[in-house]
């Protein structure tokens, strides 16, 4: 068996059936115009913003809070399939040849994506640090940590333990945490030693935990995950079929739903309610609203506080707009006699309450600039809720060819 | 049509596809009280003719009547007048059992005291009080189908669907699903069950429906089915094969 053609025919087989035909889709929607005119705006903002740098910008600061999530970030994408526990088993011994292509996918594009983000950052960086490292070496640094930080990503994925996996994640943010604070704040000679000789630990740290030959089961979840996330981004300018996504058990949110009125009118709202709360969406929002609060109190009593707000509320609506495509294919929703025209409006009304309370409760940090531009912040708030109506209206009027009132 | 059928399949015919009908003419009844088992090889077109008194699946020819509705008429009736338990467990991973109980009882309009009390007694019944707040992608598969098992109990409708219950199931669970399915019968409420396990159900059902190749080639009480196999004092097992027998 040709395993290293087998995964690339199940590569091109996702890219190629299930993800380009929907490309044309996306370049067409409204969405993609809007970001592609977020992304003008952007430019226009970070140039104006490199021409006249405020004084005393903690550039150090902000060039580990943007290259560390990226250096840190690995993953793999392996299509691993239920069926590979039994018909690739016997092959086990020699699935590298199969995953040799999947680590480097996995760290080619990653590398590229932190370079750019790199290269992107470097003019604000190089004209705001006092004593900025060069380029090239600071580049090579980058590219070093991200190869140590995606070989212990991999190693994470083999080892028996869950709990040592879970501990050595950690170990593995912190490591690449210090070393790139190191190389922004100490000299370049001082601050290689430190990490090449934090790598070498790591490295030496990594050979203790038991290892299996092939994780299948958590490749297998993993995979899941990350195909049922490409599907679910593609979900947000397009309809596509769902796939299940990761779960989280969130216990502290098992409450949540059960107040909905008890009927059948309000049932698929109860279901939709624990899909969203156990779902990747609670938890993109949940950061897209800590992020949002932040940069909304940081850039209060301007212009630019009350376009970050309303960016993050039209993040949000992009977001919960997943909503309504959940369950689309579910069986028990074609056999339950759940009222007709139920489903829609439950999912509609779900999604334009939960995005009219991020809207409310991003806009609470702007209360600091209250007693300077009332007029300003109360303006702001009640474009955050237009854009919800906006959001509601909208799917209101979407046809889903799912859709389960026609 | 009878005014007394829970279920009334005339003339049946359908598949996937309109040039190779799976279901070939089928007509049965299944009355208030009644088990019945429908029984066939596989392939022989049980799982279809489910699907489509489900609504999964519309008749190429002839009807459906649900208490005397079709599906058409009044879907929310119809769908509110009857459970499906199937084959493979089909459950949302991100609910625990107790939320698909409850989203269950919610659907179908269960008062909240009457779920409460079917509840915690099915979690007994079935021995899952311990698993009621876990997520159904920690359960075993006979776990699983319990919870499908207790969901479509949890509901009371007139009539249940229930497709090879036992698969997966522990011999405890077993029993306590067919106690149960004597328990609701007794009260009323009609089974149409489908099955391999011959021997156990020939005990349990009170009339039979063999479906062979998309037809029904015999259908009664074990007495009728012994007379159309031509088999006296013979089992449901040897009945059925003799039926089956040189048929292909």
């Amino acid at each position: 068996m040709n395993l290293a053609q087998l995964r690339s025919e199940r590569r091109s087989r996702f890219w190629g059936k299930e993800v380009l035909p929907y490309l044309g889709y996306v370049i067409q929607s409204g969405v993609a115009v809007l970001l592609l005119f977020l992304l003008i705006a952007f430019s226009a903002w970070y140039t104006s913003l490199v021409q006249h740098i405020p004084a005393g910008l903690p550039i150090r600061w902000i060039m580990l809070i943007l290259l560390v999530p990226l250096t840190v970030n690995s993953s793999f994408r392996t299509y691993l399939q239920p069926a590979d526990t039994v018909f690739l088993l016997p092959q086990e011994s020699r699935m590298n040849h199969y995953f040799n292509a999947s680590w480097i996918s996995g760290v080619v594009y990653k590398l590229l994506g932190l370079a750019l983000l790199f290269l992107i950052s470097w003019p604000l960086y190089v004209r705001s640090d006092e004593a900025p490292k060069s380029c090239g070496l600071f580049l090579v640094v980058l590219m070093a940590l991200k190869l140590v930080s995606s070989y212990g990503c991999w190693k994470e994925l083999r080892m028996v333990s869950r709990r040592a996996a879970m501990s050595y994640r950690i170990l593995r943010y912190v490591i690449i945490a210090l070393a790139v604070g190191a190389w922004l704040w100490q000299p370049v000679g001082r601050s290689l030693i430190f990490i090449v000789l934090i790598a070498v630990t790591y490295f030496v740290a990594l050979r203790v935990p038991a290892k299996h030959l092939v994780a299948w089961e958590r490749l297998i979840a993993q995979e899941k995950t990350h195909s049922g996330r490409v599907l679910m981004m593609l979900g947000w300018f397009v309809n596509v079929p769902g796939r299940q996504q990761r779960i989280y058990a969130r216990k502290w949110l098992s409450w949540a739903g059960n107040r909905i009125p008890w009927k059948p009118g309000a049932a698929y709202r109860y279901l939709l309610m624990k899909s969203f709360v156990r779902s990747d969406i609670l938890g993109i929002v949940l950061r897209a609203g800590i992020l949002g609060a932040l940069l909304v109190w940081w850039t209060r009593g301007g212009m630019l506080g009350s376009g970050i707000y309303l960016f993050f509320v039209f993040l949000a609506g992009v977001q919960l707009s997943s909503l309504l495509r959940y369950h689309s294919e579910s069986f028990w929703l074609h056999v339950y006699p759940i009222p007709p025209g139920s489903r829609r409006t439950n999912a509609i009304g779900l999604a334009f309450q939960i995005q009219l309370l991020f809207a409310f409760l991003i806009w609470l940090p702007l209360l600091g600039a209250i007693g300077e531009k009332p007029g300003a912040v109360l303006i702001t708030l009640a474009g955050g809720i237009v854009l919800s109506l906006l959001f509601r209206f909208f799917a209101g009027r979407k046809k889903t060819a799912d859709d389960d009132d026609e | 049509m009878n005014g007394n059928t829970v279920l009334e399949i005339q003339g049946l015919s359908g598949g996937y596809s309109l040039n190779r009908p799976v279901l070939h003419n089928i007509s049965f009844q299944v009355k208030p009280g009644e088990m019945v088992g429908l029984i066939g090889l596989n392939g022989a077109g049980k799982s279809t003719t489910m699907k489509h008194i489900l609504g999964l699946m519309n008749p190429q020819k002839g009807e459906i009547r649900v208490q005397g509705k079709k599906r058409e008429e009044d879907s929310e009736a119809y769908h509110g007048s009857l459970a499906f338990v199937p084959e493979s467990p089909l459950l949302y991973e991100e609910m625990t059992v107790r939320e698909h109980l409850e989203f269950t009882a919610r659907a179908y309009g269960v008062a909240r005291t009457d779920y409460e009390e079917r509840a915690n007694r099915l979690a007994q019944i079935f021995r899952m009080q311990d698993k009621m707040d876990s997520l159904s992608t920690h359960l075993s598969k006979g776990m699983r189908q319990k919870v499908m098992i207790m969901c479509a109990f949890v509901a009371r409708p007139s009539l249940y669907i229930i497709d090879e219950p036992f698969l997966g199931l522990d011999p405890l669970g077993i029993r306590s699903l067919l106690d149960f399915m004597v328990e609701l019968k007794e009260g009323g409420t009609s089974i149409l069950l489908s099955s391999h396990i011959l021997s156990t159900i020939e005990n349990y059902c009170d009339r039979f429906i063999v479906l062979h190749q998309g037809s029904v080639i015999a259908q009664g009480t074990l007495q009728d089915i012994a007379a159309q196999a031509g088999t006296s004092g013979a089992g449901l097992e040897e009945m059925f094969y003799t039926l089956v027998q040189g048929r292909d």
